[in-house]
C-alpha cells in the first residue's frame, strides 16, 4: 500500500512506508517517523479527560468577544468541521501560511494568470526557470519525479534548460542533468528581485534597458533568458510566494505572472507557484467554496480567544499572545506556558485518512492512515465542540 | 408514514398529463399509488388546484470544481456588490453569495428554492473529479452529478494516433465514468484544448491536431461510438470547436453530421450559432441551427442563453478562453493547462444590452428556444454562470412564455441588433406543459435517471408546486412547496428544513485489462499512482450525508 505525504505540496503518493528505504526525501522520512504519543488532553498543563477539555474549551469560546480559528494546519475533512464550529461562534478563519498564500493570491485578484500543473512540467516544459528559488528546500523531490524523469511523453527530459534567475543561497546542484547538463545560475540579492523582475516583464514585453546590469546581472545574460523563453515550446516560470518575504511580493509575483502572459501571445509559457505546506491550498480552496471568500490574514494580537488547530507541524510554535489559546493538534506539539486548553487529535495520512489538495491546486490526493492510533479526529472533537456551542 | 397531495393540477409530461387534477401519495421518498382505505394519511395536504411539477434538473450548470472555484477566488469583489446593494437577506445566513461565484451552501440554497432538485456539473476533468465531488458534497438540499471530460487528455489521443481498437477506446470510456463517479461524458472544443498546448490557436472540425494529427471530427466519431456502445443513457456532451467566433455556426452544422447519426447532445448552442453577415460581420445563425436541430432527430441541445449583468464565464475550453480574454471585464483572467488532462479558462463578462454583440446573443438564445420545435430535444440553460448565473431561470421561462414582455425587452436594445433579429417575428410562447418538459421529464430521460423528472409511481418525491400567476418570472421564482425525497423542505420560497442529496453516476462494465495500459502510462507519466485517481463510493457517502447512485443500464 502507498502512502501520501502531507509534508510538502508536492504529496508524493509513491511512499512506501514499510520500507526502510522508501521513495522519500528528509521532510517526508521525519513526518512518518515521528513516534505516537498517546498524550491526554490538558487543561491548563493539567491532564483531564476530552469531555471536560471540550467543555472548558467551549466555555472559553463562548465568553469570547473576538474569537478567530486560526493555524488551521489540518486536512479537508478536518477543516469543514472546524469551518461549521467557527461560523457557530462567529470567528473568522487564518491560516499559519495565509501571509505568503496572500502574495499569490493578490495576484489573482487583481490581474489573473496563467498557470500549469507538475504533469505539464513534467512531459512538456523545456526550458524550467526557478525565479528566487532553488524549490527543493520546500519540495525537496520536485527534480527527481517532475525533471529529471525518466520518460516524457513530449520532451526529452535530460535536454532541458534550467534556469534559476536571482535570489540567495540558492542550491543549483539539483538542476545538474544526469549527464552533466549545467544550469543557467543568475543570482542576485532577495530584495534585488522587484527590480530583476520588472526587467524581465520589460525585455519580455520588447523593451529596450538603458543599463548593462540590472541587480548586478548583466543585460547580456538577461537577453539570452528571455530569448530562450521566446523559442521555448513549453517554458514554465517557477516561484514561491513563501520565499518573497520583502514589501509588495505581490507586485514581483505579477512581474512573471505578466512576463507569462506576454508570453503566451506568440509562444507557450506557464506559470506554477509552488511550495505549500500545512494543508494551505486545501484550507484556502475549502474556505474559499464554503463562504465564495478565500481566507484572509489576520493579525492574531486583535482577537481575545484563539482556536489553533495544527495536525501537521509539532514544531511550530503556538501564537505569542496575551489571549487565552486553544491548542487541537498533533500529539507532540510542545509548548511552555501550556495553552489554556490543549487536545491531541489524530494527523490525516499518520493516524487517520484525510484528504489534501496538492499545491498546483488541481489534484486532490487522498491520505491514509499509516499506524493504529487512539487519538479522536478534529472533526470529532470539532463535532463535540459545535454540540455544545449551539 | 403516507403523505397525501389533494387536487393538485399536475404537469407531468413524462406521462401526458397536461394540467390533469389529480392526487399524489408519498412514501418513502417515492410516490406510490392511492393507498387501501386501511392505511393511515399521516399527513394532507390540500393543494387546491396548484401548479404541480416533478423537481425541475438542471442538466448543465458548473456548479463545482477547480474552474468555478477559481472564479470565487478571482472575483471577491463580487461579494462585496452583494452585501451593500442587495437588500435581499437570504437563508444561508452569513455567507450568502453573489449569484455568479455562489458558495456551494449559497448554490443548493437558491436552487432548491427555485424548484430545482437536481444539478449536473457538465465538465469535470478526471483529474479534478475528487475536488468537483467535494464541492457538490458541500452542496446542501439537491442531487448532483456531473460529465467527465475526454477528448483532449493524452491517453486518448494517443490511443487514436495509434489506431486503438473501438473496443480499447469503449474500456477507457466506460473505466473513466466509474473511476471519476460521473454519469456521463463531455467533450471540450475536441482536441482543441490539447493543440493549444502545442500552441496551436484555433482547430476546426476537420483540421488535425498538429501533435497527434488526429482531428476533432475522429476524436467525435470515436467518443460518441463509445459512449453508445458502452450503454449509458446520455448522450456525448459536446461544446463544439471555436466558441464564441463570428462564423462558428458552419462549425456547428457540421459537428452534427459528425456522429454517423449516434445521438450526440450540443451544449450551450446559442454560442456557437453565430453568423459573420451584416456591417459588423456578426450575425445570428438561429434560423440554420434550428432548423438542423429539426431535422436532425440525433441531436439534442441545451441554450446557453445569456442574460444581462455581471456574470463570469468558467469553462474547459483554455483554447478560446485565451482569445476571449481580452473582453474581460473586470480586466482579468485565469487560463491554465492542466495534468496533460484537459485545462480551464476564467473570464469574467458583462453582457450589455446597449452592446451590439451582447445583445445579439440574447436574442440568438431566445431565436434558438422559440425554433426548435420539440421540447423534448432542447433544455432550458444559460450554462450558469456563463451566459448568466442560474438564479435568472425565473425570468429567462417568463421571456419563452410571455411574448409581449419578451417584444418590451426587445425594444431595450442595440438598435443595430434589433435590425439583425427577427425575434419579434416569433409568435411562440411555451407552454407550462412545454417548460416542464424541458426543465424535468426531458432533462431526466437524456441523462437516464428513469425515477427523476416525472410524478409517476416509484418516482422519487421530487415536487415542485407553484401558484399559477400570469407573471410567470414571480410564479417560478417563488414556489409554494418543494419535496425532496418526499419530505417537505420549502415552504413559500423559503428553506424550512436543510436536507443532502445524492450523487448520480453511470457505472458501465468494462475490460478490466483496460488498467494494465493505464497503469504503464501512469508509473511512466503521471504523477500520481493510478490507485489515487479513482474515486470510491466511501469517498462521497463516508461524510455521512452524501449517498451515490448508480443508473445503468
Amino acid at each position: 500500500m502507498l502512502a501520501t505525504c502531507p509534508a510538502c505540496g508536492l504529496l508524493c503518493d509513491d511512499i512506501d512506508v514499510s520500507q526502510p528505504s522508501f521513495n522519500s526525501c528528509a521532510k517526508s522520512i521525519r513526518f512518518f517517523s515521528q513516534p505516537s504519543l498517546d498524550r491526554s488532553p490538558m487543561i491548563a498543563g493539567k491532564a483531564v479527560d476530552l469531555a471536560a477539555a471540550v467543555t472548558e474549551a467551549v466555555a472559553i469560546l463562548q465568553s469570547a468577544k473576538r474569537p478567530i480559528f486560526a493555524g488551521l494546519s489540518t486536512d479537508l475533512s478536518g477543516f469543514r468541521a472546524a469551518f461549521k464550529t467557527a461560523q457557530h461562534a462567529k470567528a473568522p478563519m487564518t491560516h499559519m501560511n495565509a501571509q505568503s498564500t496572500w502574495r499569490n493570491a493578490k495576484v489573482l485578484q487583481s490581474k489573473g494568470w496563467q498557470t500549469t500543473t507538475l504533469m505539464e512540467v513534467k512531459n512538456r516544459a523545456d526550458v524550467i526557470v526557478l525565479i528566487g528559488t532553488d524549490v527543493v528546500k520546500h519540495n525537496p523531490r520536485f527534480f527527481e519525479r517532475n525533471v529529471w524523469n525518466q520518460e516524457a511523453l513530449f520532451t526529452d527530459p535530460q535536454a532541458r534548460k534550467i534556469i534559476y534567475l536571482g535570489g540567495e543561497s540558492v542550491d543549483s546542484s539539483y538542476g545538474v542533468s544526469a549527464n552533466g547538463k549545467q544550469p543557467t545560475v543568475l543570482p542576485c540579492a532577495m530584495d534585488a528581485l522587484p527590480e530583476l523582475t520588472a526587467a524581465l516583464r520589460a525585455m519580455i514585453q520588447g523593451k529596450t534597458l538603458k543599463a548593462d546590469a540590472i541587480a548586478g546581472i548583466a543585460v547580456t545574460d538577461l537577453q539570452v533568458v528571455v530569448e530562450q523563453l521566446k523559442q521555448a515550446r513549453y517554458a514554465v516560470l517557477i516561484w514561491i510566494a513563501k520565499d518573497f518575504n520583502f514589501a509588495h511580493a505581490e507586485l514581483t509575483i505579477e512581474n512573471i505572472t505578466e512576463s507569462i502572459v506576454t508570453l503566451n501571445t506568440q509562444s507557450r509559457a506557464m506559470g506554477l507557484a509552488l511550495g505549500g505546506s500545512d494543508g494551505d491550498t486545501t484550507i484556502h480552496h475549502a474556505h474559499t467554496w464554503l463562504s465564495a471568500l478565500a481566507p484572509e490574514v489576520h493579525d492574531l494580537s486583535q482577537y481575545d480567544t484563539i482556536v489553533w488547530v495544527n495536525s501537521f507541524s509539532p514544531d511550530k510554535a503556538l501564537p505569542t499572545t496575551a489571549a487565552p489559546v486553544i491548542a487541537i493538534g498533533n500529539s507532540q506539539m510542545e509548548f511552555d506556558p501550556p495553552p489554556a486548553v490543549f487536545i491531541p487529535v489524530a494527523t490525516p495520512g499518520l493516524d487517520c485518512a484525510g484528504t489534501l489538495f496538492r499545491v498546483d491546486s488541481s489534484v486532490v490526493l487522498p491520505l491514509k492512515p499509516t499506524r493504529t492510533s487512539q487519538l479522536p479526529t478534529l472533526t470529532e472533537v470539532m463535532t463535540k465542540m459545535d454540540a455544545l456551542l449551539i | 408514514m403516507i403523505t397525501l397531495l389533494k387536487n393538485a393540477k399536475i404537469y407531468d409530461p413524462a406521462h401526458g398529463k397536461n394540467g390533469v387534477k389529480e392526487d399524489i401519495y408519498i412514501r418513502d421518498g417515492q410516490i406510490i399509488a392511492k393507498p387501501s382505505k386501511t392505511e393511515k394519511i399521516a399527513q394532507t395536504i390540500d393543494l387546491n388546484n396548484k401548479v404541480v411539477m416533478a423537481g425541475a434538473i438542471d442538466m448543465h450548470s458548473h456548479i463545482g470544481g477547480g474552474k468555478v472555484n477559481i472564479a470565487r477566488m478571482l472575483l471577491p469583489e463580487y461579494q462585496e456588490t452583494l452585501r451593500y446593494s442587495d437588500p435581499e437577506a437570504h437563508v444561508c445566513g452569513p455567507h450568502c453569495a453573489h449569484n455568479a461565484t455562489p458558495s456551494t451552501t449559497v448554490t443548493g440554497m437558491h436552487y432548491i428554492e427555485m424548484g430545482y432538485t437536481a444539478a449536473f456539473e457538465p465538465a469535470i476533468l478526471g483529474i479534478n473529479a475528487r475536488h468537483a465531488h467535494l464541492e457538490m458534497g458541500d452542496t446542501p438540499m439537491i442531487d448532483k452529478g456531473g460529465y467527465a471530460m475526454l477528448g483532449n487528455d493524452d491517453y486518448f489521443l494517443r490511443l487514436l494516433a495509434n489506431k486503438a481498437e473501438q473496443k480499447t477506446i469503449n474500456d477507457y470510456v466506460a473505466w473513466t465514468l466509474n473511476a471519476t463517479q460521473t454519469i456521463g461524458i463531455k467533450v471540450v472544443n475536441p482536441g482543441g484544448i490539447n493543440a493549444f498546448k502545442f500552441n496551436q490557436r484555433r482547430l476546426n472540425l476537420d483540421e488535425n491536431n498538429q501533435h497527434y494529427e488526429v482531428s476533432p471530427r475522429q476524436i467525435l466519431q470515436r467518443l460518441s461510438r463509445a459512449v453508445h456502445d458502452i450503454g449509458i443513457a446520455k448522450p456525448l456532451h459536446v461544446h463544439c470547436n471555436n466558441l464564441g467566433a463570428a462564423g462558428n455556426f458552419q462549425t456547428t452544422l457540421d459537428t452534427m453530421g459528425a456522429s454517423d447519426g449516434i445521438p450526440m447532445h450540443l451544449t450551450h448552442i446559442q454560442f456557437h450559432s453565430y453568423g459573420t453577415e451584416g456591417d459588423m460581420k456578426f450575425s445570428s445563425a438561429a434560423a440554420e441551427i434550428s432548423e438542423a436541430i429539426n431535422k436532425n432527430k440525433h441531436i439534442t441541445a441545451d441554450v446557453g442563453q445569456i442574460l444581462f449583468g455581471q456574470t463570469v464565464t468558467a469553462s474547459g475550453d483554455n483554447m478560446m478562453q485565451h482569445l476571449n480574454a481580452k473582453h474581460a471585464n473586470p480586466k482579468k483572467s485565469v487560463i491554465m493547462d492542466i495534468e496533460c488532462d484537459a485545462g480551464c479558462g476564467v473570464v469574467p463578462f458583462k453582457y450589455r444590452d446597449q452592446n451590439y454583440v451582447n445583445a445579439l446573443q440574447w436574442a440568438i438564445g431566445l431565436e434558438i428556444f422559440l425554433s426548435i420545435e420539440d421540447p423534448w430535444r432542447v433544455f432550458l440553460t444559460t450554462d450558469h454562470p456563463n451566459g448568466a448565473p442560474f438564479t435568472s431561470y425565473p425570468h429567462l421561462i417568463r421571456l419563452l412564455m410571455d411574448k409581449s414582455f419578451r417584444d418590451e425587452a426587445f425594444d431595450q436594445l442595440n438598435l443595430d441588433a434589433q435590425a439583425m433579429s427577427n425575434l419579434k417575428a416569433i409568435a411562440r410562447e411555451y407552454s407550462l406543459y412545454e417548460i416542464a418538459t424541458m426543465t424535468r421529464a426531458g432533462a431526466a430521460k437524456l441523462i437516464g435517471m428513469n425515477n427523476q423528472g416525472h410524478l409517476g409511481i416509484g418516482a422519487a418525491a421530487n415536487i415542485t408546486v407553484y401558484t399559477e400567476q400570469d407573471n410567470k418570472e414571480a410564479m417560478f421564482a417563488k414556489p409554494d412547496y418543494v419535496f425532496k425525497d418526499g419530505e417537505l423542505v420549502v415552504k413559500n420560497g423559503e428553506v424550512v428544513k436543510v436536507v443532502w442529496g445524492k450523487t448520480h453516476t453511470a457505472k458501465p462494465a468494462y475490460d478490466r485489462s483496460v488498467e494494465k495500459g493505464l497503469k504503464d502510462y501512469f508509473d511512466k507519466y503521471h504523477t500520481i499512482q493510478l490507485d489515487h485517481y479513482k474515486i470510491s463510493d466511501d469517498e462521497i457517502a463516508d461524510d455521512g450525508r452524501n449517498s451515490v447512485v448508480s443508473h445503468t443500464k
